[in-house]
């Protein structure tokens, strides 16, 4: 069994514009084990984005207090190769394109980071496991010899996000706003993707806005994110709580006061 | 030497050679001008103290064939090796050579094909252009000439592997002369190497005549060693409708300063110039990569990449000329380099000359580190920084690797490039 801890995280960010650090993360505290997938809910511009990536490490947010641990190991010193290779994993809202790499080329190098010079894995079991996941999420086989998301549609990409998921089987996968931009079809083969990982050997953190996501992958806790922290945590009923009363509801429910960006003045 | 007795070694050399009188002639020419010329000139990169001319007599100097390490035979293109002035193999396929197809050396096709080869040779390159395109014919000592006739198609690529023998004391002179009569087709693939330590120039010209309706693929794999100082000056005169491709892979370890030429003469041509370059170590590389829009309705296209590793230095000069009168033209180029550690020097210089209205015109330059958000992207499914960065390169060179057609030289260009970035990286 795997852990990821998140101790008292206040992460901020130099804004382009002023260039002054702005504290985003406030305070953000969370805990889980493989076995268990977490989602992560709130409005626009509260942080959510910043927490998957601080975790996976890119180097443009900075931890200003606090820890994340990962097997009870500090990883915030790590450089985010490094955190990969410990078992993390973030399936990205915007996927970088890279011409002249292909999907395959690509798959085959992330899987042999993980492994040690001598047991590199093989062209045959590569190949297999390579097609049975293509077939798992409906994927034809010749976006394996495309350059990597060059020229691939949103839906397109959000699946090649997937499909590096199944092929380098992390232990913990961040998935931030898998949903955006897909339709129906493609919201069930992603969804169909990520639970067929669920297992003792594999925890995922969901980052959502929306709670249709959680009907096709149930989570186990559900957290509410408002203005930098947690302020919120309960079972799939509380997203579906959310889908009816809204954030401003709970907000109020709570006698926080935070602005929503989304707020009508 | 008195200039009396260069004249006269000249005419020894010549008659050696058996040349014939009219090619003599024209080197005599080029000797006297070379007091009236002087060195080319670069847009912010000095070589003028470079060891580019050898003051020596031209002499003729077998190479050993034993020297040159065979590759097993590739079928899938028409294989000519040159080792320093020394032809090692030339077979053109017998289809070919009943076609009218000419692949000769230099100096056989000046002897055995006299009027083709003074009708061309040197009309789009002039000696009279500067020091060291007089240098070039005054001295010339290797080369290759193929002409395809009229509406013959070459289907498989021909590969010249030329190696320069510096276990010699002799400076290379090389000329390579493709005539593509009308509607004739052709790829043509060169790979340069050097054998030996000692200190040589080389100076390496190529002349592509792409007559009307013709349609070259031009690609180069550079690999020229540490001690050559190397000028070369590749030009294509493009006919009408004609269409010539180059794709260069500029590998050389050692100094290097060169021109890369399309002339777009007749209506409706089309030229694509591509070129990557890496430099390391303390290299110094400088290249003019200009194509010139003369005709109507014309196409010019310039892509260079180049990835500065080290202490080098590399300026790409992207040249964009549309002459007045070419209505209907376009030219395009994008010039960008990645700069890879602190003491990398480079710059890419897009320079647009336009001289008419009607035509339509961009460019796009960039210098740089790699980019984070690929490198990111890269590392966050755990593949070491190293490794991430070789692949971004590899990624920003993609265009000119995908060009070159044959797969054997292809795969040789890839390994030369990991060799050269995980070398460079030792550095960072």
């Amino acid at each position: 069994m795997a852990t990821l801890e998140v101790k008292d995280l206040h992460v901020s960010v130099k804004d382009e514009e002023s260039k002054k650090e702005k504290e985003i993360l406030k305070g953000i505290n969370l805990s889980m084990k493989t076995g268990e997938i977490h989602a992560i809910m709130g409005p626009n511009g509260t942080g959510k984005s910043t927490l998957s990536q601080t975790i996976m490490g890119q180097p443009n947010y900075h931890v200003t207090q606090g820890d994340i641990l990962l097997n009870g190991e500090s990883i915030i010193d790590m450089p985010v190769d490094e955190r990969a290779r410990k078992g993390l994993f973030l399936a990205m809202q915007y996927p970088a394109e890279i011409q002249g790499v292909t999907n395959a080329e690509f798959l085959r190098a992330a899987i042999n980071a993980r492994r040690a010079d001598d047991d590199q894995i093989s062209v045959m079991d590569f190949i297999k496991k390579l097609d049975k996941n293509l077939k798992l999420l409906d994927m034809n086989e010749s976006m394996t010899e495309r350059y990597l998301n060059e020229g691939f549609s949103g839906g397109e990409k959000k699946r090649n996000e997937i499909l590096q998921l199944l092929m380098i089987e992390p232990s913990f996968a961040i998935l931030d706003e898998i949903d955006s931009g897909l339709d129906i079809d493609a919201l069930k083969v992603v969804s169909k993707g990520v639970n067929s990982m669920r297992g003792d050997n594999f925890g995922s953190l969901i980052i959502t806005h929306y709670q249709r996501l959680l009907n096709y992958i149930v989570p186990d806790t559900v957290h509410v994110m408002m203005d930098g922290r947690i302020v919120k945590t309960g079972g799939p009923d509380l997203a579906k709580k959310l889908e009816d009363e809204g954030y401003a509801g709970l907000r109020d429910e709570l006698g926080l006061d935070i602005k929503l960006v989304d707020d009508e003045d | 030497m008195t200039e009396l007795k260069v004249e006269q070694q000249l005419v020894t050399a010549s008659e050696e050679n058996n040349e014939p009188q009219s090619l003599l002639d024209r080197r005599l020419e080029a000797y006297k001008l070379m007091d009236k010329l002087q060195l080319p000139k670069m847009q912010r990169f000095k070589f003028h103290d470079w060891p580019l001319i050898k003051n020596q007599p031209l002499k003729w100097v077998a190479s050993d064939p034993q020297a040159v390490l065979e590759d097993e035979a590739d079928h899938e293109v028409i294989k000519v090796v040159q080792f320093g002035q020394s032809t090692i193999q030339i077979a053109l396929p017998k289809e070919l050579q009943d076609a009218g197809v000419i692949l000769t050396d230099i100096f056989t096709a000046a002897r055995e094909h006299e009027n083709l080869f003074n009708k061309f040779f040197m009309t789009a390159i002039k000696p009279e252009e500067n020091l060291l395109t007089a240098y070039h014919l005054a001295y010339l000592n290797a080369g290759l000439f193929l002409y395809i006739p009229r509406n013959v198609q070459i289907e498989k690529p021909i590969e010249a592997e030329l190696i320069q023998d510096n276990t010699q004391d002799e400076p290379l002179i090389s000329h390579i002369l493709v005539i593509a009569d009308r509607g004739s087709k052709v790829k043509f693939i060169q790979h340069l190497t050097t054998v030996g330590e000692n200190e040589e120039p080389a100076n390496m010209m190529i002349e592509l005549i792409a007559q009307d309706n013709s349609e070259i693929d031009f690609s180069s794999l550079d690999e020229l060693g540490s001690h050559t100082h190397t000028y070369f000056k590749r030009r294509a005169d493009i006919g009408r409708d004609a269409h010539v491709e180059w794709a260069v892979g500029l590998m050389n370890d050692g100094n290097t300063v060169g021109d890369m030429d399309s002339e777009l003469l007749g209506e409706g041509g089309y030229a694509n110039s591509k070129m990557i370059a890496v430099t390391t170590r303390q290299q110094e590389v400088g290249i003019n990569n200009r194509v010139t829009n003369r005709g109507k309705h014309t196409t010019g296209l310039i892509n260079q990449r180049g990835v500065i590793l080290e202490g080098s230095e590399l300026i790409f000069n992207g040249i964009g000329q549309i002459i007045h009168g070419a209505h209907g033209s376009k030219a395009d180029q994008q010039n960008r380099v990645l700069i890879m550690s602190d003491q990398a020097r480079g710059d890419a210089n897009p320079i647009l000359l336009i001289d008419e209205n009607d035509v339509e015109a961009g460019h796009a330059a960039s210098v740089g580190p790699v980019d984070p958000h690929q490198m990111y992207y890269l590392m966050s499914r755990g593949i070491p920084r190293k490794q991430a960065e070789r692949m971004v390169i590899r990624g920003f060179l993609g265009a000119v690797l995908s060009a070159i057609p044959s797969k054997d030289v292809r795969n040789k260009l890839v390994t030369i490039l990991e060799r050269k970035l995980t070398d460079g990286q030792q550095y960072q």
